[in-house]
Order: structure tokens, then C-alpha cells, then sequence
């Protein structure tokens, strides 16, 4: 029986292990060895060579959305033996594979495949310039068009994480230039993110008509769990809304922000991050008033087994 | 211009210090004015947007996010020591921070 109260929220990339609570829960190494497998063999052997610590993958790109799938459906996968179920769910910018099969809605391996055709098909309408996003600290989402506007740089915030914390993307040169004048006007932080396609912008529209023939040859179900729109707030049930969604997410803009108020409005009051990290935890500091964060493994710890 | 005491010293490095400690879950008796933020307690910036915004409320600080940003372009912090003196220019001098480097 789904707990009304919780959502599950599943992050895009793994930035690093540092956080990451999984040696406390015994049972997870060897589903997450299980999928990792499943995910060597069916998409790219190399992931075998994984490691935590020497060898973590997280400056190869595809490889780490790989990783980041894996771990958040090993956490999924954890979390249901234990008893957990949310009441909804929802995918932060890649993580919507993730949300996705946690919901029932696509198996593993047509996640892996969705993750796979969705980055060769930007890659591949991206030949020959250099893109990238970054994050910005400490300016309000006015600063940063001013910056735009007065430099004349065609960048886009594509996500805002709180009213003081945002993502921007584009092409590598003016992400680069525009860090700086960012810094200089005030921010308390800006810093380039390790991906090199500008996910979530109007670049990406041809390589989303690309992914959607992929899409539609694959079988998904209706999510068992409501998905919400990081795009549109709207709650996903069923199987055509969520193929959509998979398509629109790659080239347009999300409002985490908005996303997790909406989230509380609707009734959720803890959000479980699954993934290794605490990074959208950190960030809920600074959405007031909207619901209590924790990480998975602190749920799976209160949950015994069965 | 709030007027600095000792006491208010005192209380914003014990507010740092007990912050560091519970965020980075270290021990309060190893962080000294001499403990890097970054390398020793793996800090970034969203702590330290975290803390200015404790201060603000605490001390009902008028005071942009932007201004405390150019003023940390020019003096960069990156010890313990340097945030506390930090903290306090912010109490003390709030949006006129930086007059100071006029």
C-alpha cells in the first residue's frame, strides 16, 4: 500500500560517492551488482569495470547516467523489499528513467535503451561545437537574463532549483565567458557541470524527434506510481503522457522549485532522494516550508525486512 | 552599522563552528580558524549560502546575496577564520560591505 505521504525522487548524475549511504544497507550491493550486470550486458560492457572507489565513472558522461539509472533502480528495488512504496514520483532532469521504472512503466533494459538513444541522438545533431551547462549560486533568476541580455549570450537557464539557484546551458564558449561575469556580479558560486550536451534547450528538439522513434517502438505501461512533470506540474498515469514526456524532456526546461512546492501542495511530506548522493536534499533547504527531505537509506533503515 | 561586541564574535564563531560540525558530521573540537572549508570539511557553496541566510534572520541583516558575492570575488574565503571575519563585516557593515574597498 503506497504511504500517501512520501515521494520518491530519483537525481539526474552522480557528481561523486562522497555521501553515499549504501554500506549501510546490506542487501543493496547485491542488487546493485545484479543490475549492474544486467546493465554491462545489455548496453556497454565496460560498465563491469565499475568501481566505487578507483574506478567510479563519473567523467564519462553516458556512463555515468548508466550508473546513476542503476543505482537510483537498485534503490528502488531495495526500498520495495522493504515495503516502501510512494505515493509519486519524480525524475530529476535524466532521472526520469529511474521514476519510470520504479512506476512499472518501462523494464529495465528500455531504460538503459531510452538513456543510450537519447544521448547519441544529441551528440549526433551536435556535431562540431562545444556545449555544456552550469550552475549558478547566489543570483536571482533576473540577474542571470540581465547577464544574457547585456552580454548578448543565446544561454538558457534551464532549471531552477531554488530562487537563488539555477542551471544554465548552451554553448561552451558563452557558458564559459558567462560563468565569469556571473562570479563578477555577485555569485556566490558558478561553476561549469562535467556534460557536454546542453540538455533541456531548444538545441535538442531534432535529437528528441530521434529518441521519439525509438520511444514509440518501445512497450511502456501506465505508471502504477504518479509521475510529475518537472516541465508542466502535471501527474502522469498514463503510458501515452508518459512517452510524451520522454521526448519533451530532453529540449525543454524543468522548475525543480516548482515542482517539489507543487509536490507538497498535493499532500507528499517526505521526499526520499534515491541516489548516492545528498544533493537535492541540500537544495530543499531552500524551498521553506515544503516538506521534509531524507536520503533512501535512512527510509530502508526504518522499513525492517519483511 | 550594527556595533560589533565580543560577545557577538563569540556567538558567530560558535554558530559557524556547530554549523560546520553538523553538516560535515565532524567533530566540533577539530575545526579551528585554521580549517579549510573546501579541503578539510568538503564545504561548498550552498553551505555557505545556507549559514549567510542564518545570519541574516538572526541579525535581520539588510543585505543582498550579490553584494556579499562581488565582496568574496575580491577577498576569497577558504579557512574558518576568514568566514567568522567575514560574517562579522557582513553584521557589521550589512549592504555597505563594499564601501570598505573604496
Amino acid at each position: 500500500m503506497a504511504d500517501k505521504r512520501t515521494a520518491f525522487i530519483f537525481p539526474a548524475f552522480i557528481a561523486d560517492y562522497r555521501d553515499d549511504p549504501s554500506g549501510s544497507i546490506p542487501r543493496f550491493s547485491l542488487v546493485f551488482k545484479s543490475l549492474l550486470a544486467r546493465a554491462a550486458g545489455f548496453a556497454d560492457n565496460g560498465l563491469a569495470g565499475f568501481h566505487r572507489d578507483s574506478n567510479p565513472m563519473t567523467g564519462d558522461e553516458l556512463r555515468n547516467q548508466y550508473l546513476s539509472y542503476v543505482y537510483s533502480c537498485a534503490c528502488s528495488d531495495v526500498l520495495s523489499v522493504h515495503g516502501a512504496k510512494p505515493s509519486m514520483i519524480a525524475g530529476y532532469s535524466m532521472g526520469i528513467y529511474a521514476a519510470l521504472y520504479t512506476a512499472g512503466s518501462i523494464s529495465f533494459e528500455t531504460g538503459l535503451l531510452f538513456i543510450r538513444s537519447a544521448y547519441e541522438s544529441m551528440r549526433r545533431i551536435l556535431p562540431g561545437m562545444q556545449y555544456g551547462m552550469g550552475a549558478v549560486i547566489g543570483l536571482s533568476e533576473n540577474d542571470i537574463l540581465g547577464i544574457f541580455q547585456d552580454s548578448g549570450f543565446s544561454l538558457s537557464i534551464v532549471n531552477r532549483n531554488s530562487w537563488h539557484s539555477f542551471i544554465v546551458s548552451g554553448e561552451s564558449p558563452q557558458l564559459e565567458a558567462f560563468m565569469l561575469k556571473a562570479r563578477e556580479e555577485g555569485a556566490l558560486s558558478a561553476k561549469t557541470l562535467g556534460v557536454s550536451v546542453p540538455y533541456h534547450t531548444g538545441l535538442l528538439k531534432d535529437a528528441a524527434s530521434e529518441l521519439s522513434g525509438t520511444v514509440a517502438g518501445e512497450e511502456l505501461n501506465d505508471p502504477q506510481i504518479p509521475l510529475i512533470s518537472l516541465l508542466t506540474r502535471q501527474v502522469i498515469t498514463d503510458a501515452q503522457a508518459a512517452r510524451n514526456e520522454v521526448i519533451r524532456n530532453i529540449f525543454n526546461p524543468l522548475d525543480w522549485f516548482s515542482t517539489q512546492i507543487e509536490m507538497h501542495r498535493s499532500g507528499i511530506l517526505t521526499f526520499t532522494e534515491c541516489g548516492p548522493s545528498r544533493a537535492l536534499l541540500k537544495n530543499s533547504k531552500f524551498i521553506p516550508g515544503a516538506g521534509k527531505f531524507v536520503i533512501w537509506s535512512s527510509l530502508a533503515k526504518n522499513l525492517p525486512l519483511p | 552599522m550594527a556595533k560589533i561586541t565580543e560577545n557577538t564574535r563569540i556567538e558567530v564563531k560558535e554558530i559557524v563552528i556547530a554549523f560546520f560540525a553538523e553538516e560535515c558530521e565532524t567533530d566540533k573540537s577539530l575545526i579551528t580558524d585554521k580549517t579549510n572549508i573546501i579541503k578539510d570539511l568538503d564545504g561548498d557553496s550552498l553551505m555557505f549560502l545556507e549559514l549567510i541566510e542564518i545570519f541574516k534572520k538572526k541579525y535581520n541583516l539588510d543585505i543582498e546575496l550579490k553584494t556579499i558575492g562581488k565582496y568574496a570575488v575580491k577577498h576569497p574565503v577558504e579557512t574558518i577564520g576568514q568566514l567568522i571575519e567575514m560574517q562579522m563585516l557582513i553584521i557589521e557593515h550589512e549592504n555597505r560591505l563594499l564601501e570598505l574597498d573604496k
